[in-house]
This record gives C-alpha cells, structure tokens and sequence, in this order.
C-alpha cells in the first residue's frame, strides 16, 4: 500500500470528521446562502439569488478544506517527520499528505454541491462543481501552508479563518469595487456567481483558477518539504 | 572534563557541537546557550549511556544527531543506516501497528519478505504481536512505546539511538528492553540511550554525563 492510501485511510478512519465534512457544506449552503446576499447588500455588493447561492458552496467547501489541512498538516507533524527523516523523503511524504487530503476536499466538495442543486436549479453543473472544487483544493493548500509553518492549534486555525474571511469578504459581489488582486479565491467566485446567474465563463478565468490553484498547492508542497527536512 | 577522543572507526561521532535558542520576544531577544561544545562517539558493539538533569540539552543533542534540529557549530558524522526511538511517540493515531510497520519498511527500503519477518520477530521479542491489528489510539502508552522502539529497529540499523526509550514499560518489558540492547550490541550495533536516569551502568560500555552544554566522561 503506498504512503497515500495509508494517509487517506487514515484520515477517512475519523467517522467525525467525516460527518463535518459532509454537514458542514451541506448546512451552510441550506441554511445561509439567503444570509449571503443580506451581507453582501450591507457591504454595498450586488450579490443576489441563485449567485450567492452557487458562492455560498464555494466558500463552504473552502471553510472546511482550510480547517481540514491545517489540522492534516500540524497534528501529524512529528511523525510525518520521522517518516521522512527515515528514509522516505520529505517530498515523497509531503506528496502523500497532500493527496491524501484531496480525497477529503472532493467528499467536502460534493457535499456542497449537492446541498446546492437541492436548494437551487443549478444552470451550470459542470462549471459549478468544478468551481466549488477550486475553492475547496484551494483552501486546503492554505491550511496545509499554515500548517507547515505554524504548530499551534489556536494561532494556525485562527490564522486560516483570518485568511478565509479577508479572502471572501474582499470577493467578488460582496463589496461595490473590484476585488483586491490578493483575494486568491476571486477567479473561483467569478465562476460560480456566473454559473449560478445561468451564463458560462471566460477561459481566460478558468486558466486563473487553475494557476492559483496549482500555485497555492505548490508552495503548500514547498512549505511542507521545508519543514519536514533534514537539518543535519 | 575529560576530553573525548574522536575514533575513525566510530558509528557516531559529536564533535564540538554548539547549540543555543532564543529566547523572549523578538525585539527583546536572547540567546540561551544549551550545548557548548558537546562531544562523544559510539563505536560498533558498543551500548553507550548519556545522562544529564532535565533540561541539560540531551534531547536537543540527540535531535541534532538525527537532523531534526540544526547546530550552530561542530561536526557530526555518523553511519547512514540509523535507528531512531524519540522520546514521545511519533505515531499516526488512526493507523493500525502493522500500517506503521508498513510505512517504515518503505521508508527504509526493505523489501516485503524482510520486512514482515523483520517485523514478526520484533512483536515476538517485545511481545505486542496481538496487537498488529489494533489502531495507535486504542494501545496504552507501554505498548506505544514498544511500536516506537520497534520501528526504530525495523532495518536493523548499525546505528540506534534511544531517547528516553523504556518509559511506560513494565518491569518485566525494562528488562526485556535491555536485553534487547545487550543482543543487538553483541551482534555489532551502536546504541546510545539517553535517559535523565541510568540504573543499569553495568550494562554500558560507557556512560557520559551532559553538563553545562559538554559531555564528559563518566
């Protein structure tokens, strides 16, 4: 068996994690997405209907991705370490790690997507789930950075909410300006909120979503080899 | 202090190993200086002790010797094949006793037929072997430590330090333990064990004490 399914096992053997894995999305979407547009309309943002319904998916997925890496990365620090200074590698057990944790964000994913297309009559299914998969691979790879870099429980999973918060909230149709260009989730939240309003994206997005996505997994890739290597 | 003479034929050689922590918020930041020039060697077959009060750099300079902290200063040479037991059990909660056995035999490149008779021989000499199916949340600390000093013998290293290695054991399993030591010396391996506590002298080849940041001979 190689080091990823053990990982994955190992993570999918936590029957509560799994459970908010799974409630979590499915609540948020449910339950707050008619909240989403109120806050939006106090920020001065347009967001509305079935766009913050389709965001409020993204942004559920990404909470519970965030939290999950971080905890993935900084409970099993030390023997991750061990494993790798054993002969393993860093970056062979970084890999497993992160893989690993993949498998959550696609559970955590299709639970946000189904809360959605039981909630709304999703336009673009492909496009959605997709984005909200963006989102949520995103975000696990800022929880794993973090958790690469920061030991402590309260500090890293504060600092994981902080990042979230600044992120959506700075997002697009949540204020009445542009997104900033360090809202890293702003391409993925463009997708979504044109697949909820019933119209299709620009490729030029999507090529975006993807180098974001594919950068912030990199540097968590880097962040997690930094940390697990050998000093001698 | 007795100055330590560095053998070419040492598994483990420390020389002059410095090694200080900051200490305080950063802009009113000191250092404190925990190994000042620490030095000791292991030599094959030999069972060496290190001993030194709570907070005497032991666990520091073994992390050092593994990589897992950097030095400041000094030189450390060691044979590449090397067994490590870590003080706190550095275990997967969720994975099973012979998920991690898995994992290591990977790690240390063994092939599967070694690797499982490699492993069945150490639950036998431990006598944990019941436990192979169970997951590390359900063991006691005993039996966690005994996987965690198992693993580090996985690959029969030339090699193997011990931090603190025997604590949670039972009185039958201390014993087990050092007679565990006592074969793998016999059959050539390095070992030294750190403990803030050595009973058993008579078994060591050598004992040094770590002291305001050196190792001197005892």
């Amino acid at each position: 068996m190689t080091p990823t399914v053990t990982f994955a096992r190992e993570q999918l053997r936590a029957p509560f994690t799994l459970a908010l894995l799974v409630a979590v999305p499915f609540l948020f979407v449910v339950s707050a997405a008619g909240v989403l547009s109120d806050f939006a309309s106090a920020l001065g943002g347009s967001l509305a209907g079935d766009a913050a319904a389709a965001l409020s998916a993204g942004w559920a997925a990404a909470f519970i991705c965030g939290a999950l890496g971080y905890f993935q990365a900084a409970s099993s620090r030390g023997a991750d370490r061990r494993l790798a200074l054993a002969g393993l590698g860093s970056a062979r057990v970084a890999a497993a790690r992160i893989l690993a944790s993949v498998t959550l964000a696609v559970v955590a994913t299709a639970a946000a997507f189904a809360a959605l297309v039981l909630r709304v009559d999703v336009a673009h299914p492909a496009h959605t789930a997709v984005a909200v998969l963006g989102f949520a691979v995103l975000y696990l790879a800022v929880g794993v950075l973090i958790g690469s870099i920061v030991g402590s429980p309260l500090e890293g999973s504060l600092l994981v909410v902080f990042v979230f918060l600044l992120d959506t909230f700075a997002g697009p149709g949540m204020t009445g300006g542009s997104p900033p260009p360090w809202a890293i989730s702003r391409k993925a939240a463009d997708i979504l909120i044109a697949a909820g309003t019933g119209t299709g994206s620009p490729g030029g997005d999507w090529v975006a979503v993807a180098l974001i996505t594919v950068g912030a997994v990199a540097a968590a890739f880097l962040a997690f080899v930094l940390s697990a290597r050998s000093r001698a | 202090m007795a100055p330590v003479a560095i053998t070419t034929t040492a598994v483990l050689a420390v020389e002059s190993v410095e090694k200080s922590f900051g200490v305080g918020v950063p802009w009113r930041r000191r250092r404190v200086a925990v190994l000042r020039g620490a030095s000791l060697e292991v030599r094959p077959g030999e069972l060496v002790g290190l001993v030194g009060e709570n907070g005497s750099g032991k666990s520091t300079l073994m992390q050092i010797i593994v990589g897992l902290l950097p030095r400041d200063a000094g030189i450390v040479t060691h044979d590449g094949r090397l067994g490590y037991c870590p003080q706190q059990p550095l275990l997967w909660d969720k994975l099973t006793v012979a998920e991690h056995f898995e994992l290591f035999a990977q790690a240390y490149g063994l092939a599967d037929d070694r690797a499982r008779g490699a492993r069945d021989a150490l639950v036998d000499e431990l006598a944990f072997g019941r436990y192979l199916g169970y997951r590390v949340e359900a063991l006691s600390g005993g039996t966690r430590q005994k996987l965690n000093l198992a693993l580090a013998l996985l690959h029969e290293p030339r090699l193997l330090l011990l931090d603190e290695p025997y604590t949670g054991f039972d009185w039958e399993t201390y014993l087990r333990f050092w007679e565990l030591a006592e074969r793998r010396r016999a059959e050539g391996m390095g070992i030294l064990v750190v403990s803030h506590l050595l009973s058993e002298r008579g078994r060591l080849s050598r004992l040094y004490e770590l002291r305001d940041g050196r190792c001197e001979v005892l």
